[in-house]
């Protein structure tokens, strides 16, 4: 059975780290957002790859539902409590809340088909999506043009609609439109201006239209036409956006064949993926002393985790899932305790130390929250084994004090241009734990199609303290002699990453995606996949063809320089000791083939090799069963019978 | 496993301890307390069992030893024998060590009576003994036998301290004038006695000076992995390189240690006392405290049942997972199904240059990893790899799985070379998901609506203030060679240590203050102040920062966001709309504030408020269970908000007041307790004369208000 360990409250905690307490806000920490994709012959006219090894065919629509697909897909991992929607317009035929019957006649929609409701998406909408996504034949009745016009005014209160029934509350919600024509309306005064007052009750609704152009082969995207009027500034309240941030509806015009545009559009989807929800804001940063500028702190960097298992109760039709309540009772009399009848005790001498809980909110005060520079240093003070966790990305904000930025820009050109960090003493939020940290200066990078991927700003790494840093366990030293340290650059030089630099993106984590991979699968009945797609393993071909000769080399030397230094001295270490020396010795070690006569195998890989295909694996030790499998990475635990079985699978998946 | 230990604090409680000397505020016992405390309650704090520890008063008014019928053995007593302190026995030592009223009773005897203790309970058993003497030196000593004892306690392989009030000690500077020519002698032959048995001879002062220095517990790291360092499949290739290697914490985050929860104890008078004793500053006695277990009940939404929810038993639960909103349930067979198969290894990925890696990637503590120990063959192929890396400015990114069915990880694996030790140095970086792209525009340039890159702005640096910043961080560099980490500690850490230690002591007294140590880097040191401060002038001179004032940060700066990228006054547009005077209940939001933001009058503002009430209130009747109730709250949020904003909030106030009595009274559909609860939670409540100056509502009453008794 599931443990009892488990609790919803701490998956509540651990989130809660990431809210913002200084926005005291009444809305609940909840993104949500609605695809509106447009439906025209032109969206629908399939762009032809220019690549003539690759023959895809992709039309603007489908490469929006593609985006809108991939994007349901991450968010269930990524932001499992969010909402999604996908609203299509321009369609002929119209969906809206029908099979409900509640809806009036007054709202009606022409050409809007709700395709996908906006709600935490269900495995079954997960396959819808990628069935009209992938044009099967299911979907194709959905995607057809309207011979009538569309009116944007409609499809704006439509989304409006949407979001006031089914987001309720939320922090964030957005409307993502897709379209490529950048004047719907054309010289119609009065659709035009019916759109822009539906735009701007999005806007007093909180709910912020980020556009997403499309360029058509002949004609290049321009925003003026129309959609300047209908978009806003993103608003600056809870310090969500720096005040003066332009939404970028200038990139990413995919006008190229179909790929470029789905990859361009997936980019520049992917990059706004998440609302940006800030970690603390308006916190000073205190340069010196009495002179403060204002900032913005988020998290950019954190270790995305599967949800949770949970329970699911399976007394129904379909399994649901269950919600954990716990109660607090007193050990002695079984009575239900109430929060405010709990008290903090530390055990001391077999006993309780109590505290009020107003001493324990008084012990952990340090101070308000700041940022404090207390002194700079050059970036190469800062060593590499100075770590605990990951950092904070802070960012200027000009709420509080008029000139933060500026401030904030002169201080980060200085720290980048000298390579200089600053020393700070930080306090997050009000009663967090102090630390010590440095700031570095972070350069703006964007990936090849322009979109942002790294943003300019400052990096707060948290140093470890003096209890934080452990003592290196002892270890011996055998300075590696200059030639054998020549044959190692060697390998070195042949395996460099592409331009020499680490890309988060190129490695989705394997087994986030398989856990979730699975579940897809489970949840819509689907057949239960293959291999998992693994891109953090090494590329082992490339391996041995770049760099195989030079790693022969290099043992080669590292044979001869051993025993060069310790040839005097291996009769005399224990047995142990020279067992495990052996396995050093697998660097490189000659083609298995000719030993395979030797008759005591010197080698552990091949005396258990040979154990197996004679079928006498049972005559070895338990020892060296065990140290095969570690040697292969294996677990080492169980009985003998365990570990033979395990050797044998090892075997058996091999050939 | 750490050491077993035995420590006897000898406390010197002589009638001239109890005075206050060279005008201190303490007395001698006091203050040689501060010290003494500090250490038990350290020794306590850890929970060990065999940390022992005994106490013995010296000087003391009775006389009770092993060695008593011997008279030079009188006025010491024991008053605690070895074993673990615990809590009761520090009450009881609190509660007795006074000054007595005599002055007799020989040092050196009580050290032998210790030393006798420590034979006794130690045997010839493995232990860390230890005596400590703490004394002012002003009572008779007779130094017969002294070689003998000092030989005693180097075979039994004792250490041994002897701290006193005001001791000379010229490398700490104190030295007592006019001092008494007895107690010179004293000292001269405590020191002598100490300096013969390798022991250790200090002045009080800097022993309670040194109490402020945190003391860091040294952890032994067990290795975390255990296996190859690899490049390229060996089980495929015969060019893969294999380095047996281990793998050990660099950095580990020490956590302050964490509270349990207990109950105040019920039922009878002495609950009663419970409830007191942890208002005020409460005894430790930890009495009328009882310890709480937990239980959770399960529920299903169920929109028959009452309330919408439904228990369900245990029994019919089984495990799964959450795929969006839909339920996946595993059964027990294919327990392991979502997990990734994976073998341990570090398997190098490629390697990248050292001037390209953005150090802010980390998100990890950090590892060591050295060779496999005893193997001199791993340890020198992996020097050739740390040296090969480091000559080459490189870094390698490899693949860790620590343990079989471990999820993978990407590490950086950068070399670190000092004279006397090699290692890798080894950190988490990020795989594609914990990267989350928010976009920030440049700090270096202003991008305008219409693309333009504009180099002069407000929110730019011209040059003056360029300069001027140049100018302060060169002048504000820290001397120090390295970062401030050896002599920085965790002051949360220590500060919660010192205060549970504290309080076992002394439970009637406040919490203390941080001790300075723990601060010290909380401001800049005065003399990169001082060094700092002209170019700081010029700094802010430059900058020209202004403080914007609390009143101005809602409304008025919000305005001129509110239109859209083209400028368009869609204000002009709406007023021509004649059908919005009348607010739709589907579009309430947006046409509330668009009717408050063309108002005219105070009237038109207390329409639009009596409209979105009665909005309000018919979602409120209307709603099946909780179904409006997130609307109900952004409506009322949103009255709220700009209520605030437009200087009303009296109107906000008597709207929440009356429907607040609606729901108390269920005129609204029913028991509605719950939404109320929410409007708790979001602090929707009375707005009080700190959100607006025109409020005549205390924060005390605001609160109150949210009480339904």
């Amino acid at each position: 059975m599931a443990d009892d360990n488990f609790t919803r409250d701490d998956d509540v905690a651990e989130e809660e780290e990431e809210v913002d307490e200084t926005v005291k806000s009444f809305r609940a920490v909840k993104d949500a957002v609605l695809f509106a994709i447009d439906v025209s012959s032109s969206m629908l006219e399939p762009r032809l790859s220019e690549d003539s090894r690759r023959p895809v065919q992709e039309s603007p629509t489908s490469a929006a539902l593609k985006c809108a697909y991939y994007l349901m897909q991450q968010r269930i991992i990524s932001n499992p409590r969010d909402m999604m929607g996908v609203l299509l317009y321009g369609t002929e035929s119209t969906k809206f809340y029908d099979e409900d019957g509640n809806t009036g006649s007054d709202l009606s929609y022409p050409h809007c088909y709700l395709f996908t409701d906006l709600d935490i998406p269900s495995a079954q909408e997960v396959k819808n999506l990628r069935a009209l996504a992938g044009n099967e034949e299911s979907a194709r009745g959905i995607l057809r043009p309207s011979s009538e016009r569309v009116s944007m005014a409609n499809v704006l209160f439509c989304a409006n609609q949407i979001f006031t029934t089914k987001a309720p509350n939320f922090l964030s919600r957005r409307l993502f439109i897709v379209t490529d024509d950048d004047n719907p309306h054309q010289d119609n005064k009065s659709l035009r201006s019916a759109a822009t007052v539906r735009a701007r009750d999005l806007y007093d609704l909180s709910v912020n239209i980020e556009l997403f152009p499309i360029s058509r082969p002949d004609h290049e995207f321009d925003t003026s036409k129309f959609y300047d009027d209908i978009i806003y500034k993103p608003s600056p309240r809870d310090g969500e956006a720096p005040t003066y941030l332009q939404p970028d509806t200038k990139t990413s015009t995919g006008k190229g064949d179909g790929i470029s545009l789905l990859n361009s559009l997936l980019s520049s989807i992917n990059s706004r993926a998440v609302p940006r929800r800030s970690l603390f804001s308006n916190v000073p940063l205190e340069i010196g002393p009495n002179f403060k500028i204002a900032v913005n702190g988020y998290l950019l960097l954190k270790k995305q985790e599967p949800a949770r298992s949970c329970y699911v109760w399976l007394g129904g039709e379909k399994p649901r899932i269950v919600k954990g309540i716990t109660t607090h009772m007193a050990d002695d009399t079984a009575q239900t305790v109430e929060k405010s009848e709990i008290r903090k005790a530390y055990k001391f001498g077999g006993e309780q130390v109590t505290f009020t809980p107003e001493e324990l909110q008084a012990l952990r005060n340090f101070g308000d929250p700041v940022i404090r520079i207390i002194g700079f240093k050059p970036l190469s003070a800062l060593p590499i084994w100075a770590n605990v966790k990951h950092p904070s990305f802070i960012y200027p904000s000009e709420d509080d004090f008029v000139g933060s930025t500026r401030v904030f820009s002169a201080l980060h050109q200085k720290l980048l241009k000298d390579q200089k960090i600053a020393i700070v003493w930080f306090i997050p939020r009000k009663n967090s734990a102090p630390v010590v940290a440095a700031m570095i200066a972070g350069e703006e990078r964007l990936d090849e199609n322009g979109v942002q991927k790294v943003p300019p700003g400052m990096w707060l790494i948290p140093l470890p303290f003096a209890d934080d840093v452990r003592e290196n366990p002892p270890a011996v030293l055998s300075v590696s002699p200059d030639d054998l340290t020549d044959a190692m650059r060697q390998v070195i030089g042949q395996l460099q990453l592409p331009r020499g630099t680490y890309d988060a993106q190129k490695y989705p984590n394997p087994a986030l995606q398989w856990h979730y991979r699975i579940l897809q699968a489970l949840a819509l009945d689907e057949d239960y996949p293959g291999e998992p797609e693994d891109k953090t393993k090494p590329r082992y071909r490339q391996i041995d063809k770049r760099a195989g000769d030079y790693v022969l080399e290099w043992s080669r030397l590292l044979d001869m320089i051993f025993d060069k230094m310790y040839g005097g001295q291996a009769a005399t270490t224990s047995t142990l000791v020279k067992r495990e020396a052996r396995d050093a010795g697998e660097g490189a070690s000659r083609p298995p083939a000719k030993r395979v006569k030797t008759e005591e195998p010197a080698d552990l890989e091949e005396q258990v090799r040979q154990c197996y295909e004679r079928g006498t694996l049972k005559k070895l030790t338990l020892h060296v069963l065990k140290s095969f499998l570690n040697a292969h990475g294996r677990a080492t635990a169980g009985k003998k019978d365990d570990l033979i079985d395990q050797v044998e699978q090892y075997f058996e998946r091999k050939n | 496993m750490a050491d077993k230990e035995a420590t006897v604090y000898i406390v010197d409680v002589g009638k001239s301890m109890g005075k206050c000397q060279h005008g201190r505020s303490v007395t001698d016992l006091e203050w040689a307390m501060q010290y003494v405390w500090d250490r038990i309650t350290t020794t306590v704090a850890n929970g060990r069992k065999t940390a022992t520890i005994g106490v013995v008063a010296l000087r003391s008014n009775d006389t009770c030893n092993d060695l008593q019928e011997d008279d030079s053995f009188s006025k010491i007593s024991v008053l605690q024998n070895l074993g673990q302190l615990l809590m009761p026995d520090i009450r009881r030592l609190r509660d007795i060590i006074k000054p007595s009223s005599t002055d007799r009773g020989d040092a050196i005897s009580s050290i032998v009576v210790a030393i006798q203790m420590i034979n006794t309970y130690t045997k010839k058993l493995k232990y860390k003994r230890k005596i400590v003497l703490v004394t002012n030196g002003t009572g008779p000593m007779n130094n017969e036998g002294i070689e003998e004892i000092q030989r005693k306690i180097k075979d039994d392989g004792i250490e041994l301290l002897i701290l006193g009030a005001d001791f000379d000690d010229a490398e700490f500077g104190v030295k007592e004038e006019d001092k008494d020519f007895h107690k010179a002698a004293n000292e001269s032959l405590l020191r002598e006695f100490a300096d013969g048995c390798d022991g250790a001879f200090g002045t009080l002062e800097q022993a309670v000076s040194e109490l402020e220095i945190p003391r860091i517990k040294v952890t032994k790291s067990m290795p975390s992995f255990k296996g190859f360092l690899c490049l390229g499949d060996a089980s495929q290739y015969n060019t893969a390189l294999r380095i047996p290697v281990e793998r050990f914490f660099r950095t580990y985050v020490a956590k302050p240690p964490s509270a349990s929860s207990f109950a105040v104890r019920s039922g009878g008078g002495t609950g009663q006392e419970g409830i007191e004793d942890s208002a005020g500053p409460s005894s430790s006695s930890g009495e009328g405290l009882t310890t709480v277990r937990m239980s959770r009940t399960y529920q299903i939404n169920d929109e028959s049942a009452p309330g919408g929810k439904a228990d369900v038993e245990r029994d019919d639960l089984a495990k799964g997972y959450e795929y969006g909103r839909t339920a996946v349930h595993i059964s027990q067979t294919d327990e392991n199904i979502t997990t990734l198969e994976t073998f341990a290894g570090m398997e190098i990925i490629g390697f990248i240059h050292m001037d390209k890696y953005d150090r802010y990637l980390q998100m990890s503590n950090t590892n060591v990893i050295i060779a496999q120990r005893a193997n001199d063959k791993a340890s020198l192929a992996l020097s050739s790899f740390i040296h090969a890396l480091f000559e080459q400015d490189s870094y390698a990114v490899a693949r860790l799985v620590t343990k079989e069915q471990k999820p993978p990880m990407m590490v950086l694996l950068a070399p670190s070379i000092e004279h006397d030790y090699e290692c890798l140095i080894e950190a988490v970086l990020p795989f594609a998901e914990d990267v989350r792209s928010y976009q920030f525009p440049p700090l270096d340039k202003v991008v305008t609506v219409s693309g333009k890159i504009v180099t002069e702005h407000r929110n730019l640096p011209n040059d003056e203030l360029k300069q001027a910043m140049s100018d302060y961080v060169d002048n504000m560099e820290l001397d120090a060679e390295e970062l401030p980490i050896e002599d920085s500690y965790s002051p949360l850490l220590h500060r919660i240590e010192a205060a549970v230690r504290y309080r076992a002591v002394h439970p009637n007294d406040p919490v203390l203050e941080p001790s300075e140590q723990l601060t010290k880097l909380a401001h800049p040191s005065q003399v990169l102040i001082e060094r700092s401060s002209p170019y700081l002038e010029k700094l802010v001179q430059a900058s020209n920062v202004k403080k914007v004032p609390p009143k101005t940060k809602g409304r008025k700066r919000l305005r001129e966001a509110e239109k859209p990228l083209s400028g368009l006054d869609v204000d002009a547009l709406l007023k021509q709309e004649p059908k919005r005077t009348e607010i739709s209940a589907s579009n309430a939001i947006p046409e509330f504030k668009q009717m408050l933001s063309r108002a005219d009058s105070l009237d038109v503002i207390h329409d639009a408020v009596r409209q979105m009430t009665s909005i309000v209130e018919t979602l409120i009747k209307d709603s099946l269970g909780d179904a409006n109730y997130d609307r109900v709250v952004e409506s009322l949020g949103t009255v709220r908000e700009e209520l605030v904003d437009y200087e009303e909030p009296t109107l906000y106030n008597d709207l929440i007041r009356s429907l607040k009595a609606k729901i108390l009274g269920e005129e609204l559909g029913g028991d509605r307790l719950e939404l109320w609860w929410l409007i708790r939670k979001g602090k929707l409540g009375l707005i009080d004369e700190k959100s607006s100056s025109l409020s005549q509502v205390t924060e005390l009453e605001a609160n109150e208000f949210y009480s339904v008794h």
